[in-house]
C-alpha cells in the first residue's frame, strides 16, 4: 500500500504540474494556473446550477425531483467520459516513464491503479461540479425539505465519489481498445479516428435523446422516468440520494465492481498490455521512388497537419469544435421549421443575430488547435531551431494552420445560419465579421498562450492537449471575451441598434489587432527563449 | 568554416557552463571536441548549431554570424544531437522530405541522396513506416541520413557513435571523410577517444567550461595516446 501511495503521489503531482508551464516557478504563473482552475470550476458549477434549477422548476411541482439527479448524473457520466476517454491511452498506457516504473519492484496492479487514480480524480471533479449544484438546488427549491438533512448530503457525497468509478472503468476500457488498435492496425491513427468518431457520434446521439427527454418532462415526467429503465443505476443513484439507502448501495456496487474488475483485471496483465500497445515494428517493404520538392512554408504547414490528423487525441479534442460549428449550421437548416416556430413564439424578443454569433464563438473556443502547438513541439523543438527558418514564419504557420481549419467552417456555418435564421444580408455580414475576427483572436491568442506557458517536458501529448495551462487559457479567455461582447451589445442597445453591433465588433477588432501585434513583435523572442 | 571567438555561456542562476572559448575549424577538417561529462561540450555544440542562445562572444559559420544572421548560417549547417528525437507521427520518408524542403533541396538531388544513404545504412525499406515504430538505432540512422542529404558545409555531431552498430559506425566514418574531402568540415564531440584519435585532424579538450588544449591530433598526442593526454589534463593520471 505504501508503494501504491508513492506512485499515486507521482501521478497526481504530474497531473497537477501539467497545468503549470515547464519553467513554472514564479508565483505569478502559479497564480494564473490556480485562476484558470477556479474559472473552470466556476463555469462547471454555474452551468450545472443553471440546468439543475431549470429542471427543478419543472419537476418540483410534479414531485419528480429524482429526475434532476438522474439527468445530472447522466450529464456527469457523459461529460466525464468525453473528457477522460481521450486521455487514457496517454496517461495509463503511454507514459514516457513506463520503462522506469515497470523496472521498479512494485506490483503492476499498484502501478496501473496509481495511473487510473489520476483519471478517477479528473472524473471526480466532473462529478462534484455537476452533482453538488444539483444538491444545492434540491435543498433550496423543493418543498419536501429533503435537501435540508445532513444525511442527504452524506448520500450525495457517496454518489459523487462512486459515480466517477464507473466513468473511469468505461474510459479505461475504451482507452485500452484505442491503444490496442493503434498498435495492431497498420494505419493506427485512422483506426483510432474511426473508433473515436463512432464514440463521439454515440455521445451526441445520447445527448440529443437526453435533450428530447428533458423537453417532454413537463408533459409526462412519470412516463419519462418509466422509459429510463435502461439506465437503472442512474435511477438507483437518484433514489438513493433522496433517501433510499438500499438503492444507493446497489448503485455504489454498480460503480465499484466494474472499476475493481478493470483495475485488477488489467492490472494483472498491465506489463503485457503496455508492451503490446507499444510494440510497433517497422515494415521493411518500402520502395523508394522519385521524390517531389516543395517550399519551406508548405512543409511546415503539412507537418502541422500531419500532427493534427495523425494524433487522434489532438484531433478529437481540438477538432470537436469544428464539427460542432458545421453541425450547428446544418442542424439550423434541417430544423428551420422548428426554429421559425420557436422564434415566432418568442415574438421577436430574442436578439437572434448576436446569439448566433455567440454560439459560433463558443464553438470556436473549443477549437484549441494553436494553443497546444508550441508545447507539442516539446522534445522535437531542436528540429525547428536547427532549421534555417526564422521564428516569425514558424509562429505564423501555427496561427495560420488553425485559421485554415476554422475560417472555412466559420464561413460555412455563418452562411447556413444566415439563411436558416432569415437574417438580413447586413446582419449576416456583421455576424460573419464578428466570428472571423474571433477566429483570428482565438488562433493568435492561443499561440501567445503557448509561448507564455509552454509545457515542453510533458510525459505525453495528452497532458499538453487536455490539461496544460496554455490550452485552458486559450479556451476560456476568449470565452470571457464573448461575455464582454454580450455586455457591450446590451449596453450599446441602450443607445442605438448600430451601436449595439459596433461596440462588440470594435472590441473584437482591437483584441485581434493586439494579439497579432504582440505575436509579431514579441513572439520570435519568446520562441527563442524557450 | 567555423570561428568561435570568446564564446561564453552562463545559465540562469549564474553557473558559467563555458568560459571564453575560442577555436577555429577549417574547411576539410574533422575537429574532435572532448571533455568529461558536464565540461560544456553539448552547450557549445548547441550554441554553434543555433539551437541555444549564448551570453558572450561570436560564432560564425561560413562567414555568417549565428546570432545576427541565423538563417543563412543554418542553411549551410547540419546538427545532430546526442539523442535525436524525431517526429514520431511522420514516416521516415516524410521526415527526410520535410528536412529537404526546409533546406530547399531539389527533388532530383534528394531522391539520389536518400537512395544513396538509405541503402548504405540499410534503412530504405523502413522509410515507409512511422518513426514511432523505429528502434533507437534506426532513428539515429535516419537523423544521420537527414544530415548527410543536406550536403552541409559544417556538420555538427554530439556523440554520434552512441546507439550505432559497428557497421553503421564504420559507414559513418567513411561518409564523414568523404564530406571533408568535398571541402566541408565536421565538428563533433565524443567520449570514444580511440575514434577521435584516428578520425580527427584537430582535437580540442575542454575542462570545466575552459579550453585546456587544442591543436593537430599528431601534435597533441605526440608519442603518447589521446587517452593518456586526456587523463593527464584532467588530472586523473
Amino acid at each position: 500500500m505504501k508503494k501504491f501511495f508513492a506512485l499515486l503521489k507521482v501521478s497526481v503531482k504530474s497531473m497537477l504540474l501539467s497545468s503549470t508551464n515547464s519553467r513554472g516557478k514564479s508565483r505569478k504563473k502559479a497564480a494564473t494556473g490556480a485562476g484558470a482552475i477556479l474559472l473552470i470550476a466556476f463555469l462547471g458549477l454555474y452551468m450545472s446550477g443553471l440546468y439543475s434549477s431549470m429542471l427543478m422548476q419543472v419537476l418540483s411541482p410534479l414531485h419528480m425531483e429524482v429526475l434532476v439527479f438522474v439527468f445530472m448524473g447522466m450529464g456527469a457520466l457523459v461529460g466525464g467520459l468525453l473528457f477522460t476517454a481521450f486521455a487514457v491511452k496517454g496517461v495509463v498506457f503511454g507514459g514516457r516513464d513506463n520503462d522506469l516504473l515497470l523496472s521498479m519492484p512494485v506490483s503492476t496492479t499498484a502501478l496501473m491503479a496509481s495511473r487510473v487514480a489520476a483519471i478517477y480524480l479528473e472524473n471526480l471533479l466532473f462529478s462534484l461540479f455537476v452533482l453538488a449544484p444539483a444538491g444545492a438546488v434540491c435543498a433550496f427549491m423543493t418543498q419536501s425539505g429533503v435537501g435540508h438533512s445532513l444525511l442527504f448530503w452524506v448520500r450525495l457525497l457517496i454518489a459523487v465519489v462512486a459515480l466517477p468509478l464507473l466513468d473511469t472503468a468505461l474510459s479505461v476500457l475504451l482507452g485500452a481498445l484505442v491503444a490496442f488498435l493503434s498498435a495492431r492496425v497498420s494505419k493506427g491513427a485512422l483506426g483510432q479516428n474511426i473508433i473515436m468518431g463512432i464514440y463521439m457520434a454515440a455521445v451526441f446521439w445520447f445527448a440529443f435523446n437526453l435533450n428530447g427527454m428533458i423537453e417532454g418532462l413537463a408533459a409526462n415526467a412519470a412516463g419519462v422516468k418509466e422509459s429510463l429503465s435502461w439506465a437503472a443505476p442512474m435511477l438507483w443513484m437518484a433514489d438513493g440520494i433522496l433517501g433510499d439507502w438500499g438503492k444507493l448501495l446497489a448503485f455504489a456496487a454498480c460503480c465499484i465492481v466494474p472499476f475493481a474488475l478493470v483495475v485488477f483485471g488489467l492490472g494483472k496483465v498491465y506489463r503485457q498490455a503496455v508492451t503490446a500497445f507499444a510494440a510497433r515494428s517497422a515494415r521493411n517493404d518500402y520502395k523508394l521512388s522519385a521524390q517531389t520538392a516543395s517550399g519551406q512554408k508548405k512543409a511546415l504547414l503539412v507537418k502541422e497537419a500531419r500532427r493534427f490528423f495523425g494524433t487522434p487525441m489532438y484531433l478529437w479534442n481540438a477538432g470537436i469544435g469544428l464539427i460542432m460549428l458545421v453541425g450547428i449550421g446544418v442542424a439550423a437548416i434541417v430544423m428551420q421549421g422548428k426554429l421559425d416556430e420557436f422564434l415566432a413564439m418568442m415574438g421577436g424578443a430574442l436578439p437572434v443575430m448576436p446569439i448566433a454569433a455567440a454560439v459560433m464563438g463558443f464553438c470556436l473556443c473549443t477549437c484549441v488547435i494553436a494553443a497546444p502547438s508550441i508545447s507539442l513541439e516539446g522534445k522535437y523543438l531542436w528540429i525547428l531551431r536547427e532549421a534555417p527558418v526564422g521564428e516569425q514564419p514558424l509562429l505564423w504557420i501555427k496561427t495560420g494552420f488553425e485559421l485554415l481549419l476554422t475560417v472555412p467552417c466559420t464561413i460555412l456555418a455563418g452562411a447556413l445560419l444566415t439563411v436558416a435564421l432569415r437574417l438580413s444580408a447586413g446582419e449576416g455580414a456583421v455576424m460573419l465579421l464578428a466570428a472571423l475576427l474571433f477566429s483570428v483572436i482565438h488562433a493568435a491568442f492561443g499561440v501567445l498562450m503557448g509561448l507564455t506557458f509552454p509545457k515542453l517536458d510533458a510525459v505525453n501529448e495528452t497532458v499538453v492537449v487536455k490539461q496544460s495551462l496554455a490550452v485552458t487559457l486559450g479556451m476560456f479567455v476568449p470565452m470571457a471575451a464573448l461575455g464582454v461582447c454580450g455586455l457591450l451589445y446590451w449596453l450599446g442597445g441602450l443607445i442605438a441598434p448600430w451601436v449595439a453591433a459596433a461596440l462588440p465588433l470594435a472590441l473584437l477588432a482591437a483584441f485581434a489587432a493586439a494579439c497579432v501585434l504582440i505575436l509579431a513583435r514579441k513572439g520570435p523572442a519568446m520562441l527563442r527563449a524557450l | 568554416m567555423l570561428h568561435i571567438e570568446h564564446y561564453s555561456k552562463t545559465y540562469p542562476g549564474g553557473k558559467k557552463a563555458v568560459d571564453d572559448l575560442s577555436l577555429h575549424v577549417r574547411p576539410g577538417e574533422i575537429y574532435g571536441f572532448i571533455g568529461h561529462n558536464g565540461a560544456g561540450k553539448t552547450t557549445t555544440l548547441r550554441a554553434v548549431a543555433g539551437v541555444m542562445d549564448f551570453t558572450e562572444g561570436t560564432i560564425t559559420i561560413d562567414g555568417h554570424d549565428i546570432k545576427k544572421d541565423p538563417v543563412a548560417a543554418k542553411k549551410v549547417t547540419a546538427f545532430l544531437p546526442d539523442n535525436p528525437d524525431l517526429y514520431e507521427f511522420m514516416k521516415g520518408i516524410d521526415y527526410l522530405n520535410f528536412i529537404a524542403d526546409l533546406y530547399d533541396l531539389p527533388a532530383e538531388q534528394r531522391t539520389k541522396d536518400i537512395a544513396k544513404y538509405g541503402d548504405a545504412f540499410e534503412l530504405t525499406g523502413n522509410l515507409g513506416s512511422p518513426i514511432g515504430s523505429y528502434s533507437h538505432g534506426m532513428r539515429q540512422k535516419l537523423a544521420l541520413i537527414s544530415a548527410f542529404i543536406r550536403r552541409p558545409k559544417l556538420l555538427i555531431l554530439d556523440e554520434p557513435f552512441v546507439g550505432l552498430d559497428p557497421s553503421a559506425s564504420h559507414l559513418m566514418k567513411g561518409y564523414l571523410a568523404e564530406l571533408c574531402q568535398g571541402g566541408s568540415a565536421v565538428f563533433f564531440s565524443t567520449h570514444v577517444l580511440e575514434v577521435a584519435e584516428k578520425l580527427c585532424h584537430q582535437i580540442a579538450i575542454i575542462k570545466d567550461g575552459r579550453l585546456v588544449k587544442c591543436g593537430p591530433t599528431e601534435e597533441l598526442v605526440g608519442d603518447s595516446s589521446l587517452e593518456d593526454v586526456f587523463l593527464e589534463l584532467e588530472g586523473e593520471k
